[in-house]
């Protein structure tokens, strides 16, 4: 199936010293069912990889010359609701505000992973907890996956910090 | 995004390995092999392969079936296939080590070598097709990636120039160009197996695992990058040039040399990397595992300046057999052995409390592990494989029979520890199986999916 993809170009926002990423995730999310989007930049926009991989997109960049790059995010075609129920989800306006935050960024790991599971066992279905992690949680998907829970995901745009959302019992309401 | 599940036979992968390390340093404490017997004699190959596919390889085919999906964030091709790799690779194994000893005299048909070549470039093809399956979906690659991805095509390079030894050594084939591959092209499998395959391998392992244990921002520079390349690039001339010279009858020296020095400027750039790491770590206080790679980083280092020494003094022709201990026993098993005792204590907590966390008291990681007790025998490891080096430059039989027994008992006493962590037997009684874990099965992890 080919893929119809929808061009955003922020090279004048970032050469006018602005900040693209409303502009792209503005973008995103009123993209029409199975559209892609090709984005142009004056840089190779690593963080944005995982942001909108996290929403579903598989990504090919390359350079296009003068220090510009293009990157084409096409919808991935078979994600599994078994293993990544927030992708399913719908954009971030749909989830209510954190009722719970941390801040795990300097704990050895698993800590974070632990504490992040403790935390979700006291939480009520349908809140949502908002953590800070300096790595992708590898590990602790799975097991939200097991236990019911969906999560939006993705590194900041300096790419340092991973910020996860996990919304409480969300995978087992998304099913119903 | 799914995240990254355990995989399933990296623990029998590990078990064989190290049963095939300790039936090494046993060969070798017994004075099987170099020096009782020539360098190149089928005695010494036996021990070499024993240690370079047995334990070096299976141990790191073992973690990069867990490891790759970690440094890509993405899921194993096929959690089953790495079975089948495993027994084509323990059965070539086999075979191979049984044609060795037929060369030395044992009875048994001669076509047993070429049939063990066979059957583990079988099972490295199957291993490459996995890993490589997993990473091609993962474009753009991460640099330790990058690297990983190196290693995989010097695994390539070594596995089929030693299965054109054994066609030769099995009586197969006698075509000229094969005679040829066969009398010059030794130290390019050495290379492409010792320095590609499993050196840049683990450098590049070692660059996420040693920033993730650390809490040390991970490298991705300008001098990542050239390490990358410069060792990419060393790997292609002494590989492909090499291969090139032989066919075009030249000498394959000139690719040595060539490759040698843009080897050392990838040795050179990585451990400038490898030292800022160890100093940017949040986490002041390492743990014995990081300590330890320190340790085997540091025999890198000092194999490194041997080499050149050797070089620089024209006598690495005779001198060859202890550069060779050193970078398999000082740096490569060092490291494995110090990253084993953390990924089987990572691992065994994940796969037994990781459904329960949250919901029940349960240890912390390091609960699993004695620290102080491993200690010792990682201390004695290291010193009876540095005793053991300088006495094969003494070709001292004796001593370094000796040293090679000493290594033996401390790897054999890291293993106990190794399967006291896997039995959860230094857990505190109160919360060591908390309702609904159970105890985790010795050579397989099962974790119920999603």
């Amino acid at each position: 199936m080919t893929t119809t993809f929808v061009d955003v170009d922020v090279r004048p926002t970032l050469r006018a010293g602005g900040e693209p990423f409303g502009e792209i995730m503005a973008a995103v999310n009123t993209l029409p069912p199975g559209h892609g989007m090709r984005l142009l930049a004056t840089f190779k926009p690593v963080p944005l990889f995982s942001v909108l991989g996290s929403k579903g997109f598989m990504h090919e960049e390359r350079e296009i010359g003068g220090g510009d790059w293009e990157v084409l995010f096409s919808p991935r075609e078979a994600v599994s609701e078994a293993t990544a129920p927030s992708v399913s989800a719908a954009d971030d306006t749909d989830w209510p505000a954190p009722a719970r935050e941390m801040d795990n960024r300097d704990l050895d790991p698993p800590e974070p992973m632990v504490r992040i599971l403790a935390a979700t066992e006291q939480m009520q279905p349908g809140e949502v907890l908002s953590a800070l992690l300096c790595r992708e949680p590898m590990f602790l998907l799975p097991e939200l996956a097991k236990r019911g829970h969906s999560w939006r995901g993705g590194f900041d745009e300096d790419g340092s910090t991973y910020r996860i959302r996990i919304l409480i019992g969300g995978a087992a309401e998304s099913q119903q | 995004m799914s995240g990254v599940t355990l995989s399933r036979w990296t623990m029998s992968y590990f078990a064989v390995a190290l049963f095939c390390l300790m039936g090494a340093l046993t060969l070798m404490g017994l004075g099987f092999g170099f020096p009782a017997a020539d360098v190149s004699a089928p005695q010494t190959l036996l021990v070499v392969h024993l240690v370079g596919i047995g334990w070096l390889s299976l141990l790191m085919c073992g973690a990069l079936f867990q490891f790759v999906p970690v440094l890509i964030a993405r899921p194993l091709h096929s959690d089953s296939l790495p079975l089948t790799t495993l027994v084509c690779l323990v059965g070539g194994l086999v075979l191979l080590l049984c044609g060795f000893l037929h060369l030395s005299g044992w009875p048994g048909p001669p076509a047993v070598l070429p049939f063990g070549g066979m059957l583990l470039v079988a099972g490295f093809a199957l291993a490459l097709y996995n890993l490589g399956r997993t990473l091609w979906a993962a474009r753009p690659l991460a640099m330790p990636a990058r690297f990983v991805t190196v290693g995989l095509a010097s695994l390539a390079a070594t596995a089929l120039l030693g299965f054109c030894f054994t066609l030769f050594f099995g009586g197969l084939s006698s075509s000229p160009l094969l005679v040829r591959i066969t009398v010059r092209g030794l130290p390019l499998h050495v290379v492409a197996g010792l320095g590609g395959w499993l050196t840049f391998t683990a450098m590049g392992v070692s660059y996420r695992l040693l920033a993730m244990f650390m809490l040390a921002p991970e490298p991705d520079g300008p001098g990542t990058r050239a390490a990358l390349w410069s060792g990419a690039a060393a790997l292609t001339v002494i590989v492909v040039g090499g291969l090139v010279a032989i066919a075009l009858r030249y000498e394959p020296e000139w690719a040595l040399i060539a490759g040698g020095l843009l080897a050392l400027g990838a040795v050179v750039l990585y451990g400038r990397d490898i030292l800022r790491l160890y100093r940017a770590r949040k986490r002041r206080v390492i743990e014995l595992n990081s300590r330890m790679a320190g340790v085997a980083l540091f025999h890198l280092a000092a194999g490194v300046m041997l080499a050149l020494v050797l070089v620089g003094t024209g006598t690495l022709g005779r001198h060859v057999a202890p550069l060779v201990f050193l970078a398999a026993f000082g740096w490569l098993t060092g490291l494995g052995l110090a990253k084993l005792y953390k990924i089987v204590a990572f691992l065994t907590w994940l796969e037994c409390y990781g459904p329960v966390l949250g919901k029940a008291d349960t240890p912390r990681v390091q609960d699993l592990a004695v620290e102080g007790r491993a200690a010792r025998w990682f201390w004695l490891y290291f010193a009876a494989t540095d005793f053991a080096v300088l006495m094969l430059f003494a070709e001292a039989a004796g001593p370094v029979r000796l040293g090679a027994a000493a290594m033996l008992i401390a790897v054999g006493a890291i293993a106990y520890e190794l399967l006291r962590i896997r039995r959860l037997a230094d857990v505190p009684l109160t919360c060591r199986l908390p309702q609904g874990t159970s105890r985790p099965h010795l050579l397989v992890l099962l974790v119920p999916q999603a």
